[in-house]
């Protein structure tokens, strides 16, 4: 899909979560959605085969989502993936996610670790990052086991790597 | 005059006979009549020959002895000729020998030059072989040893793995966390 056609559907998103009032929620719950689309292959097979009908779909969005995130979120993951655009998803929502923050004046820093941070130490991260980016941060947490252990935050095109993943892949390297 | 007296010498006498002839009384000799006409005749018959034969005789012997003459030029010739070949083919039979002996000559001196070569060509080779073979040693050394590297730090890496994955307990993942945190919030102004 072009830049174009993502950013209109990241736009009409927004515009709908906005005007529903659950933006903050909204943002969060198809944040997390995409970060659960991205590791599963098996959810996305199944929302971007071509040959599962929409309806089939929409069915499997709503009942991953039904009851875990509120409707307006459940709708426009359903909506996205019934028009076919499951293959689009993670930039609309991305790009979602960027509109959302800069409508706040914040920058997104996502920070993947390997265990669920604390709601304290979200918050310390949060602050060590806008102090030590200067910017305010909308903080995005995603727990992936892939990074082994440490924090790895990407804000814009910064990324502070401090991986334990990242250290074994150098130390390989090396070796 | 005086041949007519021998023969009236040698002449026999003789006696007429009944007037066809006469008889000689002496039992060799004929009667002096005969002997004279017989003699006048006969030097007719030898005149008459030598008259009209005697050039064409004289002409034949003539001829033979040209011929003659002749066939000993041709066979002086002939000879002359034959010794010349001779001492041609002398001369050929020497040039053969000469031809044979540097023919001799050329085989042994390229034989001689053909080994010599073969025995550069073959030291040269033998020395490539050597240095390739010694390179091939080196080489196959420094595969060794790489592969040796290799298999150790793909172990080495295995083992990085099973000993990180089994270090890292809850307690080590907050201590990174943790450690991270403050890291950053110790920086300012610009991220690393």
């Amino acid at each position: 899909m072009s830049d174009a056609r993502i950013q209109g559907y990241a736009r009409a998103l927004f515009e709908i979560a906005r005007a529903e009032g659950t933006l903050d929620e909204v943002e969060d719950e198809l944040f997390r959605f995409a970060r659960s689309y991205e590791s599963s292959e098996e959810l996305r097979n199944a929302l971007t085969d071509d040959l599962v009908p929409p309806e089939k779909r929409q069915a499997i969005v709503e009942d991953l989502l039904g009851g875990k995130a509120t409707s307006t979120t459940t709708q426009l993951v359903s909506m996205v993936v019934g028009s076919g655009r499951g293959r689009d998803l993670l930039a609309i929502v991305d790009q979602l996610v960027r509109r959302a923050a800069g409508s706040k004046d914040l920058d997104v820093a996502e920070v993947r670790t390997a265990i669920a941070l604390s709601d304290d130490q979200q918050a310390r991260l949060k602050a060590a990052l806008e102090n030590a980016t200067g910017k305010s941060i909308s903080l995005k947490t995603v727990v992936d086991a892939s990074v082994v252990g440490g924090v790895v935050a990407t804000i814009g095109d910064t990324v502070i790597d401090d991986t334990v993943r990242t250290r074994i892949d150098q130390l390989k390297s090396r070796l | 005059m005086s041949m007519l007296a021998n023969i009236s010498l040698i002449a026999a006498e003789s006696v007429p006979n009944d007037g066809v002839g006469s008889t000689s009384l002496h039992p060799i000799l004929p009667p002096i009549g005969e002997l004279i006409i017989g003699s006048i005749a006969s030097f007719i018959v030898f005149g008459l020959i030598l008259k009209l034969a005697g050039p064409t005789v004289k002409k034949s012997m003539s001829d033979r002895t040209a011929r003659i003459q002749k066939d000993l030029d041709d066979s002086a010739a002939a000879a002359s000729a034959a010794e010349v070949e001779a001492s041609k083919i002398r001369a050929a039979k020497g040039d053969i020998d000469a031809e044979r002996s540097r023919l001799y000559a050329d085989a042994d001196t390229q034989a001689e030059a053909l080994l010599a070569d073969g025995r550069v060509r073959i030291d040269a080779e033998m020395a490539d072989l050597e240095t390739r073979a010694a390179a091939e040693l080196v080489s196959a050394a420094g595969r060794g040893g790489d592969e040796l590297r290799a298999e150790i730090a793909r172990y080495s890496a295995g083992a990085i793995d099973s000993v990180v994955n089994g270090t890292l307990d809850d307690a080590a993942q907050q201590d990174l966390i943790e450690s991270f945190i403050a890291r950053v919030g110790s920086s300012t102004g610009a991220a690393s």
